[in-house]
This record gives C-alpha cells, sequence and structure tokens, in this order.
C-alpha cells in the first residue's frame, strides 16, 4: 500500500506512520523491467473516435508499404554483390520527410536537466543537429549528472507497424559525411534483443569531428564499436550482431556547456575488403566472478 | 508543612535546575573523543567539518592538501567520519581547480584506513564488505572519469591495501584503466593536454585544427596595427593554402568574395570564433550519361581521328570547393571586430593575393551556423565595400 494511503485511510498521524514507508529514492523490488521505456512516461491518450480515424489514414499507407514488401518478395532480387568503395545511403537530409524518421530527445525532456535541441534542415538542404548543452543538474535530489542531447532513428519496421531488424551484414564500415564544431558526438547502433536485459544493448563509438566549413567523410568500422547498456559499457563485450540493428542514433554530451551544431548529410554503409578486423577489443576469458558483477 | 521544609525544597529544585543547565557541558567533556575533550568551539562538535570546505578564502592545490592533512591529523588512532569527509572533498574539488589533479584523488583515497576494510571471507566479498565506504570510492572514481583523469599503478596498490583484491572499486579502477588508454589519444586531431591558456595559442591550434584538411597550407600571425589607418592593435591568425591562393588568383574580380562568421569551433571547453573568406559554389558540371542508350554509341576508334573533345575535360576541384562555397582563406583575430578583419583582408593583399584589392568584398559578419555558406540577400545584413 502507498505510504500517502495508508495514512489516508488509516487516519493516523504522520509522526506515527512508520518512515520506513517513505522512500526518498527510487525503489527497485524485482530485476523484471515493466516497461521499455523505462519508467519514462511518453504515452499521450488519444480519444478512441480519433485513434479509429487515425488508424484508418494509417490503413491506407500500411497496405502500400505492404504491397511493396510483396512485390519484392516476389521479384527476390537483393543486393548480392559486394560493391568495395560504394557507398549505400541508409538516411540523407534534405526533405522534411527525411526529418520524421528521427526523434530528438534531451534531459530536459522529463525536467531532467536543462539541455535543448533540435533537429532541422539548413539553408543549403543538410540536417542540423543543433542545441545547448548545460550540465547544470536539477535540483530533485535524484538526478545525479545531466547534460545530453540525442537524435535516433525510429524502430525499423515492415507493414502493418511489424518490427523489424536491418540487416548490415553485408557491410562492414559505417559512413557519415558530417560537418561538426570540433566537439565529439557518439554514434549509437540499438540492438534490442528480446528479454528485457538486452532492451538496452547499444554500441557505441565517438564522432570526432574538426569543426570548420570543411565537410568530413567518417568512416567507422563496426568492429570498433563496443558494448554498453543504460549508459555504461560490459565488461563481457561481443562484436555487434549486425544483422538485429534496431535504430541508429548520434547524441551530443561531451560534458562541456554551450552551444553545439552537427551537420549532417548522409549516414552511409560501405563495405572495405582491405577491413579484415572482427572486434577491436579483446575477447580472453575474464577471471570468474570479477568481471559482470 | 514547615516552612523551613518549603524553603529547603525550592533550594533543592533550584540546584537541581542548575545542574541541568550545566549537565550537557559536563556531559561533553566526559566525551570519549580526544578531539572533543580539548576544545568545545562548536565546530568541534561535529566529526567531520562538512562546510568547511566551503569557508576557505584562499582556494588552491595547497589548501586542499592542507584540509586533508588536518582530517587525517584531527585523530591518529580514532578516525572517522572518512566517507562524509571524502564526500564533502569531492564535492569542492571543482571550486579548488583540482578536479582534473590524480595527485589530490590519490591523496583522498589514502585518508581510508589500510587492512580494516579487506573482506576475510566469500561472504563478505559477495555483500560488499563495508559498502558505504567501498560506494564512496567508486563515486570517487566515477568523478574521476568524468573529469578524464586516468587513473594510475600506485592507485591500484592503494586500493588493493584498502578493500582487498576482490574490492568493488578495484574492479572499477581495472574497467578505467581498460577503457581509458584505448581512447586517451584516439581523436584523429589530438589536442595539448592540458591546452594552453593563451588565447593566441588557442587560435593557432583551433586554425590548424581545422586547416588538417589541406596539409600544404600555411599559417600566419599578423599584426594589425601593421596595416596603416587600423583602429585595433590585436593579433590575426590567418590561414591560407597555395591552392586557395591559386582559386582566389582566379577569381572573376565581378564577382564579389564574402568574409563570413563568426563561427564557432570548440576545442575541449575552450571556444575560438573563426571568419571565412569564401567565393560562390562552383558547382560542378556531371554530364549525366545513359548507359543504357545504345542509339548514339560513340566509337573512339574507328572514324574519329579528331584528339578527345576538350569540353569532357575538367579541372579536378580541390578540397576548398566546398558544395556551398569555395573557401579561400581562414583566421581568427584577438577581437573577432570587422576592424581587424578589414586588417587581415589587407594582409591578405599584401601577402599574394594582389586580386583582393580589385574584387568587391562583402562582409557578413552576423549570419550564424544555418547560414554557413549561403548568399545572404537581406541588404540590411551585408555591407559591400569595394577596395580603393
Amino acid at each position: 500500500m502507498y505510504p500517502l494511503r495508508y495514512i489516508l485511510l488509516v487516519n493516523r498521524r504522520i509522526s506515527y506512520v512508520n518512515k520506513n514507508l517513505f522512500h526518498t529514492s527510487s525503489v527497485l523490488h524485482t530485476f523484471w523491467e515493466r516497461d521499455d521505456k523505462g519508467g519514462y512516461n511518453t504515452k499521450t491518450s488519444v480519444p478512441i473516435k480519433e485513434r479509429m480515424r487515425l488508424g484508418l489514414q494509417e490503413l491506407k499507407k500500411e497496405i502500400e508499404l505492404w504491397k511493396k514488401e510483396i512485390k519484392e518478395d516476389f521479384e527476390s532480387d537483393p543486393v548480392l554483390a559486394f560493391r568495395p568503395g560504394e557507398t549505400d545511403i541508409m538516411w540523407k537530409f534534405g526533405t522534411e520527410e527525411s526529418l520524421q524518421q528521427w526523434v530528438v530527445t534531451s534531459d530536459s525532456d522529463h525536467n531532467e536537466g536543462y539541455s535543448k535541441g533540435s533537429l532541422t534542415l539548413t539553408n543549403t538542404g543538410k540536417g542540423l543537429f543543433s542545441g545547448e548543452l548545460s550540465t547544470k543538474v536539477p535540483k530533485d535530489g535524484r538526478t545525479k549528472r545531466a547534460g545530453y542531447c540525442n537524435i535516433k532513428t525510429l524502430r525499423a519496421r515492415k507493414s502493418f507497424k511489424r518490427e523489424t531488424y536491418l540487416d548490415w551484414n553485408n557491410y562492414n564500415m559505417l559512413v557519415l559525411k558530417v560537418r561538426g564544431d570540433g566537439r565529439s558526438y557518439m554514434v549509437n547502433i540499438a540492438t534490442r534483443g528480446y528479454y528485457d536485459v538486452l532492451w538496452n544493448d547499444i554500441y557505441h563509438f565517438v564522432l570526432w569531428t574538426r569543426g570548420g566549413p570543411y565537410w568530413q567523410i567518417t568512416k567507422i568500422p563496426f568492429s570498433k564499436f563496443f558494448l554498453s547498456s543504460k549508459g555504461r559499457i560490459q565488461d563481457k563485450q561481443y562484436p555487434i550482431p549486425l544483422n538485429k540493428i534496431t535504430s541508429f542514433g548520434i547524441s551530443a554530451g561531451d560534458k562541456v556547456n554551450g552551444p553545439f551544431s552537427l551537420e549532417i548529410d548522409y549516414v552511409g554503409l560501405e563495405f572495405d575488403p582491405n577491413h579484415t578486423e572482427e572486434f577491436a577489443y579483446e575477447m580472453y576469458k575474464a577471471p570468474k566472478y570479477i568481471v559482470a558483477v | 508543612m514547615l516552612p523551613s521544609k518549603i524553603i529547603r525544597m525550592v533550594v533543592a529544585s533550584r540546584s537541581i535546575t542548575e545542574c541541568l543547565k550545566v549537565m550537557p557541558l559536563t556531559n561533553r567533556n566526559l566525551s570519549v573523543s580526544t578531539v572533543k575533550l580539548c576544545d568545545t568551539s562548536e565546530e568541534s562538535k561535529q566529526v567531520t567539518l562538512y562546510r568547511s570546505f566551503e569557508d576557505i578564502k584562499d582556494k588552491n592545490k595547497d589548501t586542499y592538501l592542507d584540509m586533508i592533512r588536518i582530517f587525517l591529523n584531527r585523530d591518529y588512532v580514532y578516525r572517522r567520519g572518512h566517507v562524509e569527509f571524502i564526500y564533502a572533498a569531492l564535492k569542492n574539488m571543482e571550486s579548488f581547480g583540482v578536479h582534473k589533479d590524480l595527485e589530490v584523488y590519490k591523496s583522498l583515497i589514502d585518508v581510508l584506513p589500510k587492512g580494516k576494510f579487506i573482506p576475510t571471507n566469500m561472504f563478505q566479498v559477495e555483500f560488499m564488505h563495508y559498502p558505504k565506504q567501498q560506494q564512496c570510492i567508486i563515486d570517487l572514481l566515477e568523478q574521476m572519469e568524468d573529469n578524464g583523469v586516468m587513473p594510475d599503478y600506485e592507485m591500484e596498490d592503494l586500493l588493493r591495501n584498502i578493500f582487498g583484491n576482490k574490492g568493488f572499486p578495484l574492479r572499477k579502477y581495472w574497467r578505467m584503466m581498460y577503457w581509458m588508454p584505448k581512447f586517451k589519444n584516439a581523436s584523429p586531431w589530438l589536442l595539448p593536454n592540458p591546452l594552453p591558456s593563451d588565447v593566441l595559442e588557442l587560435a593557432k591550434l583551433a586554425i590548424h585544427q581545422i586547416c588538417s584538411v589541406d596539409v600544404q597550407t600555411q599559417i600566419t600571425v599578423y599584426q594589425s596595427r601593421d596595416i596603416e589607418d587600423s583602429i585595433d592593435d590585436t593579433w590575426i591568425v590567418s590561414a591560407q593554402s597555395p591552392i586557395q591562393r591559386s582559386l582566389l588568383r582566379d577569381h572573376d574580380v565581378k564577382q564579389p568574395v564574402y568574409v563570413e562568421g563568426a563561427f564557432r569551433v570548440w576545442l575541449k571547453s575552450n571556444q575560438v570564433n573563426y571568419f571565412v573568406l569564401r567565393a560562390d559554389p562552383k558547382p560542378l558540371k556531371t554530364v549525366q550519361e545513359d548507359s543504357d542508350d545504345v542509339s548514339n554509341i560513340k566509337v573512339p576508334f574507328m572514324f574519329n581521328i579528331k584528339p578527345p573533345i576538350k569540353k569532357h575535360l575538367q579541372l579536378s576541384t580541390s578540397v576548398h570547393t566546398q558544395e556551398d562555397g569555395v573557401i579561400l582563406a581562414l583566421c581568427a583575430t584577438g577581437t573577432s571586430s570587422k576592424d581587424s578583419l578589414l586588417s587581415w583582408i589587407r594582409h591578405l593583399e599584401m601577402d599574394g593575393n594582389p586580386t583582393l584589392a580589385d574584387v568587391p568584398i562583402v562582409f557578413t559578419l552576423k549570419s550564424g551556423v544555418k547560414e554557413v555558406a549561403t548568399v545572404i540577400d537581406n541588404e540590411q545584413n551585408k555591407e559591400v565595400e569595394t577596395s580603393k
């Protein structure tokens, strides 16, 4: 029973109530995780009539998508040839629709900080991820550190909102054409698993930017990406499962207060036959009961 | 009741109240702690001086280390309140300017007793023997991580002597020593650590970093006072490569060039403003050929004796020909003022760019990052200045 309800129902003075019923910090009673948002309420309630109307609108698009899938199935003409040195573009900026695939988040969304970020189009038709970072911690007694902005693509899906994975097995490099401001950013590749412990599996690598008026094309081999969950690097590392990609993101949060801006032209993939490294981090067996505890 | 008896009772009760008043003091004086025995001032009653870090006027590394020494010397045998002291010390590191100092972190860990917290059986290990103390040192290590301070092997010995071979802080240390060196020097644009505090040196570093696209770039530091009629007296870090010089030489004098800025570049936590001299973009003319179209195949050998058609040949573009503008030069000035930029243009003109004397130069100094290299039609923002 919740403490306040307990007081109201039993109608006792607060001083008599067991002090242990009041928690000053969030309590995790079980290992099981209830929802994949980690307790952040992002749902908006839409009335049922409105929902039906929206659903019918969606239906049209979904059927269109489904038709395309069926057609592709029949054609069965997948890309088979590895074309070294050629970049396949996954996400390109330039139109308003291209921005629809991205979600922008920052710590101020849930009153956990004061950073603000946005993803817009520049005058030259590129994506501009910009905003203001602030490491100021709100005085709520819970938040320890703050200061991040993040962009993330929507989860890969098939028609009728069926979730699926991106398959990048044919590639071994991530190619980004960006123009930064000298800050370093984090490239995140989410590989969400089925069980709750795997929900927050994200592979990271740093994107260093040069700054200045010149565009840079950065190629990051997938072997360099390291595994972390909920922002903590994991002791047991595994190479990234390239057939289980759920989303891609870039985050800014280098603990430097001030404005940031990262112009993005495209995010692409490449196969480089000269890169043979499978995983950049040591895979030796660590002593028992020391790691991953 | 006899009056004398009543009087006696009153006296007795008074003496009791007097006693009660005195009691707390005597109680204090009977305390076991040696510290509390010797002085009775308000501060000494606390186990730890919580606000003592804030009270110090002269905040530097020496006074910070002095605070640790004071804590250590207060009680040598029955020292208490390590955790509270370390947390209070961690909170005040930045104001003392020691948050990036490994030595200070080590001396903070050294506050803890050696041997006392070492678990003696596996259950103690598993259930985090002395959890407050272990968590405190984990938090300290995390603060080090946040501030980019890499531990050394001496710290490993310290942690081993305090928490034993299986302590959680030691595990955290090992993780740090695995991951931090991997990324310490991984940046393709490495900067000196610590960064110089001089603004000129920072500007040089920033311009050098930006111009790493063209290794031939020459970075020159001009003085604005060398130009006649200049108001400002400041330095100008200018960068131009031979390719950019030739691009400017071949520039059509009827077309304007733009001085744009200030744009921001970050060097760790420092920002440097820079300005760009650029010309309008020159889009590359690409001839799209439909390879499936077989109606008109060109056969190069059979009936064609003439040399290849010249219009198909193009000059290859350099890195300076960006799709939103041709970058002709870069600079950062001490004042970032319009006058200093005028001096920069004059310096460039004397330094091998005579074209700048004839080319109209547009100063668009208010544009933000969103307008990095777009021609702004707004007349209010630009001010056409033809040289001479």
